[in-house]
């Protein structure tokens, strides 16, 4: 239970209190799929450790510091319906964000340059509530970076709101490489105009727990979604994913591709949904998850569904795991290399195409580096 | 001096409870080339991936001395370690590694050298040169997409590059045009040395008229059934394998 006096310096905060009430009355959820009981949210903390990248084209204030009430804003926050990882996890986000930003970007304006927000989570910055705003007005282009990181046990719970208007592009890429010990729980939601386009990319590598959702609504005729995805999971990692595409325009597009691999005892569950609303008539949509079971003792569920009003739709999905095929490895053994070379060398080609869509090298290079490093871990 | 590399004795091997290699025996030097010929479905290629160290196939009797060293439980990597290469009847596709990386991985484990980019990158380039394979190869997935012949080609490509002592060529000449078997056969022919040894596993004769044989062997349900020179071969073009069955 959460009091209402923390409200009382932020921003927005008839929206806050609102969203506090619906907390409070909202159990902490209980998750068979991945373990999730008696779990305690943390008390309330300061989060001040993001830098805000400027920009000049560019609208960009801190949530968990702007203090009046945007009214333009305001209606963006509102998203009417469900969405997120667990209704009780979006609306502490919602309630009592401590960071976080909001982005607007013009119509018309397009700029090729990503925007970068590191959140780094520390001892002195271990609960990170952060909602994200991120509005692209028409015709406009934008492409942001979110790296999620910690060095030691922290909470993260993030809700991630994205409005691309008609015919605009954005790219959205997140990066979780928290600590083995944390907690993440991760929200996202993106609204797509006519002819728009909304590309997320999200690579899952860190927490204990760790929950993601993106739900993208492809609302108009001509909206687009692409969702790539890899995940790593080792030791006792649980690891649960959820996209959902929900198609509403008519010739609305979208694709879902993931990539993981499970080591050592980790669990993961996904579930990927295509749901084709009726009136969505001509629309396609793909999904696709793989993953790489690289012990006898990992754990892994795919439920991809297919959801059809429509009747005029093209729906594909496919879920598969397995061990990595042996007359590769023996290939691969065959030329001198070890069996836990080769098997890396077959994982990291597998997530390659995903880590490529990092813009900075200097981020690329740790993703890589966190992988290789616990694929050489023999045993955990 | 002539110098034994492999000697197989009794050799028989058994991959889901079926007997394969039943009692196979062969000797090869240090310098010498060798072919073997069988029926299809004689056991060329188990007998090949029983020499390589195939984990689906188990070895039930004999011994494989390589080097002077039996190495009937080394495992696949330490076959190769050692000097050993198969060239893949059907090669695997590996998406997401390219034929260079792969390459110079390969050869820094096996030599336990470092092998700079540049400086590898130069050798490559003039192997596949020798080989007229395009250079664009190198940064493409291995065998990914590549045409039935240009897999085999990439094959010779590797065992030019990685040097082994003792190489199996399991068909690589099926599947290559008449010019890519001239091209590949002189490949081979180039590589042969006094230090290393070739065994030669293929249906037709085009290949020998450019390696120049020491031996040719008949294989014949899972045993060496007869061993000749050149001229063997050409009776089996003539007459097949009916005799021997
Ligand atoms: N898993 C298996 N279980 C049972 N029999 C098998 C298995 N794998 C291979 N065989 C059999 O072993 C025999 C030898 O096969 P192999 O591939 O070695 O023949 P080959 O001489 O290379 O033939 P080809 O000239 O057609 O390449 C064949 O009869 C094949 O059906
Ligand atoms: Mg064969």
């Amino acid at each position: 239970m959460y009091n209402e006096n923390l409200l009382n310096n932020l921003s927005f905060k008839e929206y806050r209190l609102d969203k506090l009430k619906k907390y409070n009355k909202l159990q902490i959820p209980k998750w068979k799929r991945i373990n999730l009981q008696d779990f305690d949210i943390p008390d309330y903390r300061e989060y001040n450790n993001l830098q805000l990248p400027g920009h000049e084209d560019l609208d960009i204030r801190d949530m968990g510091t702007v203090k009046e009430d945007i009214n333009e804003f305001t209606r963006y926050l509102r998203v009417n319906e469900e969405f997120g990882v667990d209704k009780k996890f979006v609306t502490l986000t919602e309630a009592l964000s401590n960071s976080g930003v909001i982005i607007k970007i013009e119509k018309n304006k397009r700029i090729s340059e990503p925007i970068r927000l590191d959140f780094k989570m520390d001892n002195d910055n271990p609960l990170l509530l952060d909602h994200n705003l991120i509005i692209a007005k028409r015709n406009s282009e934008l492409t942001v970076v979110m790296d999620y990181t910690s060095n030691t046990k922290v909470f993260h719970s993030g809700v991630t709101k994205v409005y691309a208007e008609d015919n605009s592009n954005v790219t959205i890429i997140k990066l979780q490489r928290m600590d083995e010990d944390s907690d993440d729980f991760d929200s996202n939601i993106a609204i797509v105009g006519r002819d728009a386009k909304v590309n997320w990319v999200s690579i899952e590598l860190g927490g204990k727990i760790t929950a993601s959702s993106f739900i993208t609504n492809l609302k108009e005729d001509n909206s687009k979604a692409d969702l790539k995805s890899i995940y790593f999971g080792d030791k006792d990692m649980e690891i649960d994913v959820q996209y959902k595409m929900n198609h509403f325009g008519r010739r609305s597009e979208s694709n879902i591709n993931t990539k993981g691999a499970l080591k050592d005892r980790a669990k993961k569950v996904f579930r990927g949904d295509l749901d084709f609303k009726k009136g969505a008539s001509r629309s396609k949509g793909e999904e696709e998850e793989y993953v790489l079971l690289l012990d006898k003792t990992v754990k892994s569920d795919a439920i991809p569904a297919l959801i059809c009003g429509e009747d005029d739709v093209e729906g594909e999905h496919a879920a598969s795991a397995g061990q990595i095929n042996e007359l590769k490895l023996f290939y691969l053994m065959s030329r001198g290399i070890s069996e836990s070379q080769a098997k890396k060398m077959i994982v990291e080609a597998s997530f390659k195409p995903v880590i490529d869509k990092i813009p900075y090298e200097d981020l690329k290079e740790k993703v890589e580096e966190n992988i290789h490093r616990r694929l050489i871990d023999e045993k955990s | 001096m002539n110098k034994k590399i492999l000697d197989i004795k009794n050799l028989r091997s058994k991959v889901d409870e079926t007997e394969i290699l039943k009692g196979l025996d062969l000797e090869m030097n240090k310098g010498e080339i060798h072919i073997m010929m069988g029926p299809n479905g004689a056991g060329k290629s188990t007998f090949a991936n029983v020499l390589m160290g195939h984990p689906k196939h188990e070895i039930i009797d004999g011994e494989i001395i390589f080097n002077d060293k039996i190495i009937n439980d080394l495992s696949v990597d330490k076959r190769a370690k050692e000097g050993m290469f198969l060239s893949f009847q059907y090669p695997e596709e590996i998406p997401g590694v390219t034929v260079e990386n792969f390459l110079r991985n390969a050869k820094m484990t096996l030599t336990g050298e470092n092998q700079g980019v540049f400086a590898f990158r130069k050798v490559l380039k003039e192997k596949m040169k020798l080989l007229e394979m395009d250079e664009s190869y190198a940064s493409r997935y291995l065998n990914q997409g590549f045409s039935g012949g240009e897999k085999k080609k990439n094959e010779i490509l590797q065992m030019v590059v990685l040097e082994p002592k003792l190489a199996i060529l399991d068909e690589t000449d099926s599947g290559l045009d008449i010019d890519a078997i001239r091209i590949v056969s002189n490949g081979v022919k180039a590589f042969s040395n006094d230090d290393n040894a070739i065994l030669v596993i293929t249906h037709y004769n085009k290949i020998l008229d450019y390696l120049e044989p020491d031996f040719v062997h008949i294989l014949v349900d899972g045993k060496i059934v007869k061993t000749g020179g050149i001229k063997l071969a050409r009776e089996i073009e003539e007459k097949g394998f009916e005799e021997f069955k």
